[in-house]
């Protein structure tokens, strides 16, 4: 099964938008990355935290999270109480820099279903 | 000295005009208030205590079953993880495209803060069932110990009239048992066997899943069901089948 879902169409047309609106717009980012591990599924959105938000790579990369995508996942402390211990998506998700990790579960955590609508679970399902 | 107020011959103003804060904080003492007298400087109130707010008022006395088998699901704790719906089909055998137990998805877009929520359903063991009553052949029946709904799959002729009735959506009919299957809280599999939680609420990493007996006061579920200061529901409590499985956020 497979795991990154970087979509290169999304990431095509994002990067061609980029281009047109200009660098003053942002910067090239991952599109969504969808963790899952331990449990499917979480959508971590870059055009959410980079575009909407503004920040800039380094904020998180490479010491809170490594450049290659979904290396988060492979670590076996990569649950909520790493989180509510200021480790990964808590370093910010503290309740006071953004929402808490233990509020608004669902906004991050699309579950199984957020998980089969990714492009290549669902060129993956058609396959079947 | 102060005058003897004969309380029996003043006149109750109503309730009408206390406020609904008021109200609810006696709520919380564990009073509820039945009148004011003498220009709103006297309350009277009853005790609320044992007082049954989720479950439905027929049922307060006493719970019809022992154990009185009941879910409490925390709607916003559930990320739709799905490990229930595994765990269920692992343990009951559910085959695949049939179901004891789904999770809904919720998405509010204009929503502030949040804008998706997942609600797992499974059968409500109704105290009222729809579907024990058109069922012709007895098939499926209100177990007269626990409450649970359950299936008695030779007597079953695969008519789906249950399935009709139901207004849970919670049949499904399974092609290898030709017969209709329906959750019945892993009674067979689990609870009869000495476990005391369903598969699905054992599976439950986010404690959504919330299983207990409501005729027993220190459980979980019967705690939330009888408490006033979060709100507790039931799913659509209009079709009037009194159902077991409660939903509330957390």
């Amino acid at each position: 099964m497979k795991n990154y879902i970087i979509n290169p169409m999304t990431a095509a047309i994002l990067a061609l938008s980029l281009l047109l609106a200009g660098a003053a717009v942002g910067q090239e980012h991952g599109g969504d990355i969808v963790y899952s591990k331990p449990l499917k599924s979480v959508t971590f959105s870059h055009k959410v935290h980079v575009e909407d938000k503004g920040l800039i790579c380094d904020m998180c990369h490479a010491r809170t999270f490594e450049m290659k995508a979904l290396s988060a996942q492979e670590n076996g402390d990569f649950k909520m109480q790493a989180l509510y211990d200021g480790k990964y998506c808590g370093a910010c998700h503290n309740g006071t820099m953004a929402f808490a990790s233990n509020s608004r579960c669902a906004t991050c955590h699309t579950g199984v279903k957020g998980y089969k609508t990714q492009p290549g679970e669902q060129a993956a399902a058609s396959a079947h | 000295m102060f005058k003897k107020i004969d309380f029996d011959k003043l006149k109750n103003e109503g309730l009408e005009n206390v406020p609904m804060k008021e109200r609810r904080d006696f709520l919380k003492m564990g009073l509820a208030l039945t009148g004011i007298f003498a220009g709103g400087t006297i309350f009277s109130a009853v005790s609320s205590f044992d007082r049954v707010f989720a479950s439905t008022e027929e049922f307060k006395e006493k719970y019809p079953y022992k154990p009185h088998y009941a879910m409490v699901i925390y709607q916003n704790r559930c990320i739709d993880c799905e490990r229930c719906i595994e765990a269920c089909a692992e343990t009951n055998k559910v085959p695949e495209g049939g179901y004891r137990t789904r999770i809904l998805e919720h998405d509010a877009p204009d929503a502030i803060g949040q804008q998706r929520e997942f609600i797992p359903v499974l059968c409500n063991q109704c105290n009222i069932p729809q579907c024990t009553r058109v069922c012709p052949t007895k098939a499926t029946y209100k177990n007269p110990t626990n409450g649970i709904v359950m299936m008695n799959i030779t007597k079953c002729i695969g008519c789906l009239t249950c399935q009709q009735a139901c207004p849970y959506n919670a049949r499904y009919f399974n092609e290898e048992k030709k017969a209709v299957d329906k959750c019945n809280f892993c009674f067979d599999t689990r609870l009869s066997k000495g476990e005391s939680l369903t598969g699905c609420a054992a599976a439950c990493p986010a404690g959504c899943r919330n299983f207990g007996d409501l005729s027993d006061p220190s459980s979980m579920v019967y705690r939330t069901v009888h408490q006033i200061e979060k709100t507790v529901w039931v799913m659509r409590p209009e079709a009037g089948t009194k159902p077991n499985v409660f939903y509330t956020r957390g």
